[in-house]
This record gives C-alpha cells, sequence and structure tokens, in this order.
C-alpha cells in the first residue's frame, strides 16, 4: 500500500465517523444509525487481496482508532475486533471458492449480515438481541452496505 | 531433504516471529493510545467540533426538509391534534389561573422557585450515536462535571452528563438503555394524589413508563414530570407524555409507551444545570 493511499484511507475514515455521528443521527431509522466505519472497513477487507494480511491489519487499527474514539470505551475493542474480523474474513473468503467473479454480491452481503452480527454481539452493545431496534440497525447497515459494495466497485471499474 | 526442512522449519518461525512483532507493535499502540486517552480524544473532538456543528445544523435542516415532504399526508392529522392539544393546554391555563388566585398558589410558586437560580452552561450538540449518547461542545473547563442534569431550551429534560472532556462531554439521554428517572404524573387537581413512576430508555430514542400500581388511573396525553423522588435531576423538569398503556390486572404494575418531550431533531442547543445539589 502506498502512502498516497493510507492517507487517502484514514481521510476517509474521518469523513465517515464525522457523518456518523453529526449526520446520520438525524435520518435515523427509528433510531437506528449506520455503522458507516465498520461498513467501510468491511468493503475494504472485503475487496483487499488474499495475501494482504498487513494492509487489513491497518485499514482495522484505524477503523477501531475511530470506533473507539467516539465511543466512551477505552481504545481496543474495535481495533482487537476488527483485526480478528479481517483476517478471519479473509480465511472464509479462501474457503469460498468461486470460479467467474471473485468478490460477488451474494458473498459480500452473507458475509456483512453474519460478521456485523459478531462484530455487534461481540462488542456487547446489545445484550437483548431480540428488541426491535436491532432488526432496524440491521437493515439500516445492510441497505448502506449495499451502496459501499456498488460504489467501490465501480470505483475499481474506473480506476481500471 | 534436509535443506527443504531446514527451509520451512525457517519460514515457520519467521512467520511466528512476524506474528509475534505484529502483535506486540499493536499492542503498544493500544498501550500508547490508552495513556493518552483523554488528550487524544479531546483532542479530536477539538478539531472535529467546528465541522460536526456545521454537519449537524445542515443535516437536521435537510431531514425537516425532507420529512415535510414524506410526511405531508400525516401533517394535516398533526395540525388537528396539536389544535386539540392547544384547547387541552388553554384549559389547563385556565385552571392554573384559578389555583394562582387561590391559597394553593403556594405550592405552585414554591415549584417555581426550585427551579429558579439555577446556573446554566448552554452547549451546542455536535454528534450522537447509536447507543443514544449525545456529544456537546463543553466540558470541564466550562464547568460541567458527571451527573449533572442536561434540558433543553423548552424546559424538557434530555439526560445527564455521563463523562467530561477538557472541551467536550458526552450526555446520556433519558432513550439510552441504562437510564431510569423517576417522574409523576402531572394532574390538574393539586389535590389528587400523586402517581410515581419511572421512565426506563428503551434505545432507538424511546423510552417507557414503569412501575406505575396497577390501580393508579393514567390516561393518554397524561404529561409526565420529573418527580422529587429524582435526585438527579430538579423537580417538575417535563419528560414525557403518555401515548399507549399497557395494563394487566395480573401484574402489580402498569407500562405505558411514551412520547419524550426531548427530540434529537430540534435540539440545536442543550442546557446543563451546573449548580444543582443533590439532596
Amino acid at each position: 500500500m502506498s502512502w498516497k493511499n493510507a492517507i487517502f484511507t484514514i481521510v476517509l475514515f474521518y469523513i465517515f465517523v464525522l457523518l456518523q455521528n453529526s449526520f446520520f443521527p438525524n435520518f435515523n431509522l427509528l433510531g437506528a444509525i449506520p455503522d458507516l466505519i465498520f461498513i467501510y472497513f468491511f468493503t475494504l477487507a472485503f475487496f483487499s487481496s488474499k495475501e494482504a494480511n498487513y494492509s487489513i491489519i491497518f485499514y482495522a487499527l484505524i477503523a477501531g482508532f475511530f470506533s473507539d474514539l467516539y465511543s466512551l470505551s477505552y481504545f481496543g475493542p474495535s481495533i482487537i475486533l476488527m483485526i480478528i474480523i479481517g483476517l478471519t474474513l479473509k480465511k472464509v473468503q479462501l474457503l469460498l471458492k468461486n470460479k467467474g467473479d471473485n468478490y460477488p454480491f451474494s458473498y459480500f452481503i452473507s458475509l456483512f449480515i453474519a460478521f456485523w452480527f459478531i462484530y455487534v454481539s461481540l462488542l456487547g452493545l446489545y445484550f437483548h438481541f431480540f428488541n426491535f431496534n436491532i432488526i432496524f440497525q440491521l437493515i439500516y447497515n445492510t441497505i448502506t452496505a449495499v451502496v459501499f459494495f456498488f460504489s467501490y466497485k465501480s470505483f475499481q471499474k474506473s480506476r481500471k | 531433504m534436509k535443506g527443504v526442512k531446514n527451509f520451512s522449519i525457517h519460514r515457520r518461525n519467521h512467520n511466528l516471529l512476524q506474528i509475534l512483532l505484529s502483535g506486540m507493535i499493536i499492542l503498544l499502540i493500544l498501550f500508547v493510545l490508552n495513556i493518552l486517552l483523554l488528550p487524544v480524544k479531546n483532542f479530536f473532538f477539538y478539531i472535529s467540533a467546528p465541522i460536526q456543528k456545521i454537519v449537524w445544523s445542515s443535516s437536521k435542516s435537510s431531514s425537516v426538509f425532507l420529512g415535510s415532504f414524506l410526511n405531508s399526508a400525516s401533517i394535516f392529522q398533526e395540525n388537528e391534534n396539536l389544535k386539540k392539544e392547544n384547547q387541552s393546554l388553554l384549559s389547563q391555563i385556565a385552571v392554573f389561573k384559578s389555583i394562582e388566585k387561590g391559597s394553593l398558589a403556594q405550592d405552585s410558586v414554591l415549584s417555581a422557585c426550585q427551579n429558579s437560580g439555577f446556573e446554566f452552561v448552554m452547549a451546542g450538540v455536535i454528534g450522537l450515536n447509536d447507543d443514544d449518547i449525545l456529544t456537546i461542545n463543553k466540558g470541564s473547563d466550562d464547568g460541567i462535571s458527571e451527573e449533572m442534569p442536561v434540558i433543553n431550551q423548552q424546559n424538557a429534560l434530555a439526560g445527564k452528563i455521563l463523562k467530561v472532556y477538557k472541551n467536550f462531554s458526552k450526555v446520556m439521554l433519558i432513550s439510552n438503555k441504562n437510564s431510569v428517572v423517576n417522574v409523576k404524573v402531572q394532574q390538574s387537581d393539586v389535590l389528587a394524589p400523586e402517581i410515581d413512576g419511572v421512565i426506563k430508555g428503551s434505545g432507538g430514542l424511546s423510552a417507557y413508563l414503569d412501575l406505575i400500581p396497577v390501580n393508579n388511573n393514567i390516561n393518554l396525553n397524561d404529561v409526565l414530570v420529573t418527580s422529587s423522588i429524582d435526585k438527579s435531576s430538579p423537580k417538575d423538569v417535563l419528560v414525557a407524555k403518555i401515548t399507549q398503556i399497557k395494563k394487566d390486572d395480573q401484574k402489580p404494575f402498569q407500562q405505558a409507551q411514551v412520547n419524550l418531550f426531548f427530540d434529537v431533531k430540534t435540539a440545536d442547543n442543550l442546557f446543563v444545570i451546573t449548580n444543582y445539589k443533590k439532596e
């Protein structure tokens, strides 16, 4: 990863954390706000090459830092969780072989939902799993993740 | 063959060393970050606050604009409801005026006196997260400390200060899942016995009324205010309005859905009561 890419990633994460905390609360869906940091981290990790473990750790450090920055906790929980999620995601992607597209939408969406649940439950934010708010959180986050997926894909195409 | 085996062991050792080294670097970064936790957080809030304030205000106005399009059908209904509510409020004013003239006015004055004389720090809202925790742009430098009550312009309870940084604070809203506020049902008949309950946050910017004894009669649109039992905030501060009652004779307490008076979408500035002393 070039230093230009690294700075671009940090700036984008910073913009997303500002939007997540100051823009989207006014567009909440019954109190649910999309976790742009996690969605962008997941998108980056999903589209990373299979050998890019250090890039994933870098993304996790930046994403986790910004997540913990705006939470009440110490620095650490989100960083560690995102490192684990990012590296596990790559292992799962290795197991899921696909003939045509390396990064199919069906894998993205199913893995996103699974890892989002793991992330949210491990962070300990939602002890009551079956409240309605978590359903809206899931819906809002999934819709946003779909937008990120197609935006990232079109961005990659335009670069080629 | 021996060479290949040695190479493989070397490679494995090299990988192990890399993992260990990466782990140690990450732990070191975390250690340093946590030593500098408060200054780091305060620094980022400080440099982000002007942008956040602009983003917050612009997103609020766009959401209101967008909402007016999306909710155009319900605006008519809402207007009708407001008219009815206005009439009801006018009748309440009439009741209060008659109380004022009578000897019972003393109670009302005493109550008003308790709420006056408070010192406030006005703070701008710059962020909100999905745990119903607001970020405001005033902190310990402005005399704010933890547990201080926070209200809005309309004298409605927003929550209390949860965490204070040098220039910023986190406010736990009454809709936060860990929030419990003692309330009473505001009644026009001042001689009627007080009905006490608690407002519990349920997350997602909503809350519910609980622990109202089943034999107490509560009605839709009843207004809930903080009670004198609650030591964390001044009494008679507006909290919520009852929208739906859940009564089950098998249970000792009834619950109710409520509409909080504090609305994040209309909150530009909040007021932190800095000299409220818990009794």
